[in-house]
């Protein structure tokens, strides 16, 4: 890596710095100006009076005005245990690493699914234009981006689970069998097929606009008449220049790895983070919502990051300044 | 250009290779066949978060750790009964233990009871719960009945004294409903809130906790020196299913044995009735479904007019139409099961006609927008419940009509749960609700708290008359029915006090909440118990047949 990559991504890093900042305020801010708050969940106990209540606010910080929570919670941040949570006050880093593991599983083989088959359905629906494959696919990543996930996900049980037997209905392991691959590989495979489904409607539709792109572009001419053989064509000279916009969208896609899916983790109850993030913003459980989206924009930021250091790497007309 | 696909010999080969790895990933997949006889699975859709039975307890999902970790003084029994657990006996007066004048409990420990630590449970523990509990520093979940406290006094390692403000019957409640922790762990800590003791609990209970896995399950062991006699299942398992659907659909096919708390779906009783080799029951919860009425809003001051509108409800056709008849129908805060319900409580809806004359005679005309009006103030108003929970909404839609019919405008106006019951409800800036709500200590028919003058907390401060109901009868038979031990004495109380709220309707009952509970039909012990939200209140007794 030359000394220009290494500046121009100290630079990024710098760059973002206040956006993190921004982020946080923002997040923080709408958090706590949003009605309603983590100790509404007590008045559904008749148990809990409301002089109970204004206990618990000030035994949970409440009670402060909202900057001085926020620089309680930003310390918190920086000093490494990111706070703690209001109900059980577990360490909120500890409570969102124990997740991460999960998503990673299941968003990573979902994404690199859908990357390898949505791209190449991509390249054969651009090279055979107007065939009927060609509308089987846009037909079909249509309907997948219409269906809801939920609905997939239910029918998927209802079918593998339920009715044929074949597949568990949810979870990561058999109880008992945790850490067997086996066991992990039944049970990954209804939830990453429905999230794929969804994932590949995005990426065919990507790579085969930009495969179109790229194929009628003088030099795939050239190349032709050269006399080069279709294959070479297609992966030397079209694959590369069509990659280049893929690799922004996987920059975008890359934080998802680690956010998680919030639909699908419920239907297949997979202990991942987009699961912790439904229950905490039901519960408003600031500390863990604050640091999620801190989290989510630390990737957003890497993400972008690597999509652009990449784009930089493989197209030679765009140079890092 | 054409992508010629041509088979060689060499490919088909690896490709039948590749194919024959699918076959065992996918295979045969049923539990049911490998269900080991040692352990149970109990399925909840909500996952409990920590396990301290003090701090905050997501009603239902965190009772269970709750249940097998720890132990109470005294347990409720499907009857209503207490049931003596950590103490060696059930205080009474016929036995001594609690004082002629009612102010003074001497309650009696076991003596062979024994931390999972080893360390022996004594009073000491007793009296340090207690401390906690009316520590400001820590945010416990509920002071009821607490707050009474004069004097607590450790007699011997084996009794504690208590000495109460004034009589106070449902005290037993208090502590049937609050799990005793260890002193000598938690005394240590210097913050009982974020303590570690929180997610590895130390407590007297048929189980320990072995394993946690965050959003998945939970794994609990029998403990072999449970003072109860160790429980006969040797490994307990809470498994979290977000889904309600998937949870039953996993009931269904083995994957869990039991699925408790939010229960089967009410659209799916009648089949789940029908499964062979699974137990359908319908269990009631201690919650009523109410609507209430704020009577500090002058459509609601008074009570001629919300009977009228109650009596224009069609509460019954609500139940059948959207809960699937699943609720039961009440005319008091109480399950008619209840042993303290009112039964010669008589239900004269719906009666739109009946209504409609009621109102006019109350003075609200029907205007010329055909929606009724007083002094230059419309029957109109809004009723409020938790969004996204579509039986509710229907319900709502029901009774929007309903009112309409008697020329009565309601706008469904449902927030999330965190708006709705935060200060929109606790300072009484609702027009209407439609709530569940149980009694408020424990099950015991006691109800000041919320229909006491002095428990408005738009007024006083503190309490949970959220309706802002007054009426001095109502406050004199509260008072009395705390202070009588005669059982048959405090039925005619509570009685008037039902018969009362009836007629002046701060809050209109619906229906008793019921869920659908499923268990594997081999699962024996399971003693359905509405007095407590608990699906694992008995779990030592739990055997598979």
């Amino acid at each position: 890596m030359s000394g220009d990559v290494i500046g121009y991504i100290l630079r990024r890093i710098l760059h973002s710095i206040p956006l993190v900042i921004g982020v946080s305020i923002i997040g923080f801010g709408i958090m706590h100006l949003a009605p309603g708050g983590p100790l509404a969940v007590y008045t559904l106990n008749p148990t809990i009076t409301v002089t109970d209540i204004e206990r618990l606010r000030v035994a949970l910080g409440l009670d402060q005005p909202i900057h001085l929570q926020y620089l309680s919670w930003a310390k918190a941040m920086l000093t490494g245990s990111w706070g703690v949570t209001f109900f059980g006050g577990r360490p909120v880093l500890e409570v969102i690493l124990e997740r991460v593991p999960a998503t990673m599983t299941l968003m990573g083989s979902s994404l690199a699914l859908a990357i390898v088959i949505g791209t190449l359905i991509g390249i054969l629906g651009a090279v055979k234009r107007n065939s009927i494959f060609d509308y089987l696919a846009t037909t079909g990543a249509m309907l997948a981006l219409s269906f809801p996930t939920f609905w997939f996900g239910l029918m998927a049980i209802y079918v593998f689970a339920i009715q044929l037997g074949w597949l568990p209905s949810g979870g990561m392991y058999e109880l008992g069998e945790e850490g067997n691959p086996w066991d992990l590989l039944r049970h990954l495979i209804l939830p990453v097929m429905v999230l794929t489904l969804v994932l590949l409607a995005t990426w065919s539709r990507y790579s085969r606009s930009s495969f179109l792109d790229v194929i009628q572009q003088d030099y795939i001419r050239t190349a032709r008449s050269k006399g080069l053989g279709e294959r070479q064509i297609l992966f030397r000279h079209a694959l590369r220049n069509a990659v280049i916009p893929l690799v922004a969208l996987l920059g975008v896609q890359l934080p998802t790895l680690f956010s998680g899916a919030l639909v699908a983790e419920t239907i297949f109850s997979w202990p991942g983070m987009g699961r912790l993030f439904v229950d905490a913003l039901n519960m408003k459980e600031y500390p863990i919502l604050m640091g999620m989206i801190m989290f989510t924009a630390f990737f957003v930021i890497v993400g972008n990051l690597i999509a652009d250091v990449a784009i930089a790497a493989i197209d030679p007309r765009v140079k890092l300044a | 250009m054409a992508i010629k696909f041509s088979p060689t010999r060499r490919s088909v080969l690896k490709g039948a290779a590749a194919s024959s790895l699918i076959v065992p990933v996918t295979g045969i997949y049923s539990p049911a066949l490998a269900q080991k006889r040692d352990r149970i699975i109990l399925g909840t859709t909500q996952e409990p978060v920590q396990f301290n039975p003090l701090l905050y307890v997501n009603a239902g999902a965190e009772n269970i750790p709750e249940a097998c970790l720890f132990d109470a003084l005294w347990d409720v029994n499907e009857k209503g009964e207490f049931i003596p657990n950590l103490a060696a006996r059930i205080p009474t007066m016929e036995n001594g233990d609690i004082s002629a004048d009612g102010k003074v409990w001497r309650i009696n420990l076991k003596r062979d009871v024994k931390w999972s630590d080893g360390q022996p449970f004594t009073a000491k523990d007793v009296e340090f719960t207690y401390q906690t509990i009316v520590n400001p520093k820590v945010a416990v979940r509920s002071r009821s009945g607490f707050d009474l406290i004069k004097n607590f006094k450790v007699a011997d390692p084996h009794t504690v004294e208590i000495e109460l403000e004034r009589p106070f019957v449902p005290f037993m409640w208090a502590w049937q409903n609050m799990h005793i922790v260890p002193h000598h762990l938690l005394s240590k800590e210097e913050n009982i809130n974020t303590s570690g003791f929180n997610a590895q609990p130390v407590g007297t209970g048929a189980y320990l906790l072995k394993t946690r896995t965050a959003g998945s399950h939970m794994v609990y062991e029998a403990n072999p020196n449970y003072h109860r006699g160790a429980p006969k299942i040797r490994q307990f398992i809470h498994k979290f299913v977000p889904d309600q659907l998937v949870a039953y659909g996993q009931a269904r096919t083995g994957e869990i044995d039991y699925i408790g708390v939010s229960g089967v779906p009410f659209d799916r009783w009648a089949e789940a009735a029908k499964l062979p080799d699974r137990h359908f029951f319908p269990l009631g919860q201690p919650w009523v479904q109410f609507v209430y009425f704020n009577c500090g809003k002058p459509q609601f001051k008074d009570p001629k007019v919300r009977k009228a509108l109650y009596l224009a409800l069609e509460m019954q056709k609500a139940i059948d139409d959207v809960f699937f008849g699943a609720y039961k129908r009440t005319l008091s805060y109480l399950h008619t099961t209840h042993w303290a319900y009112n039964h010669d409580l008589k239900d004269s809806g719906p009666n739109p006609q009946l209504a409609a004359k009621m109102l006019d005679e109350a003075g609200w005309k029907v205007g010329a927008d055909g929606v009724r009006e007083k002094d230059g103030v419309k029957m109109k108003f809004s009723m409020s419940t938790t969004a996204g929970f579509p039986a509710r909404q229907a319900t709502q839609a029901i009774f929007q009509q309903n009112w309409k019919a008697i020329g009565v405008e309601m706008e469904i106006k449902n927030m999330p749960a965190s708006v709705v019951w935060g200060e929109y409800t606790t300072k009484s800036q609702f027009d209407t609700l439609l709530v569940s709500w149980e009694p408020t200590v424990g099950m015991d028919p006691d109800y000041t708290a919320r229909a006491h003058s002095k428990m408005i907390p738009a007024k006083t401060g503190s309490g949970s008359n959220y309706t802002q109901y007054e009426n001095a009868e109502v406050d004199r038979l509260l008072e009395e029915g705390v202070r009588q031990t005669n059982v048959d004495e405090r039925k005619k109380t509570y009685a008037r006090i039902q018969e009362i709220l009836l007629e002046e309707v701060p809050f209109g009952p619906q229906g008793g909440v019921y869920q659908g509970q499923m268990t594997h039909k081999s699962l024996q012990g399971i003693k359905p118990n509405q007095y407590v939200v608990d699906a694992a209140w008995n779990v030592h007794e739990w055997s598979w047949g």
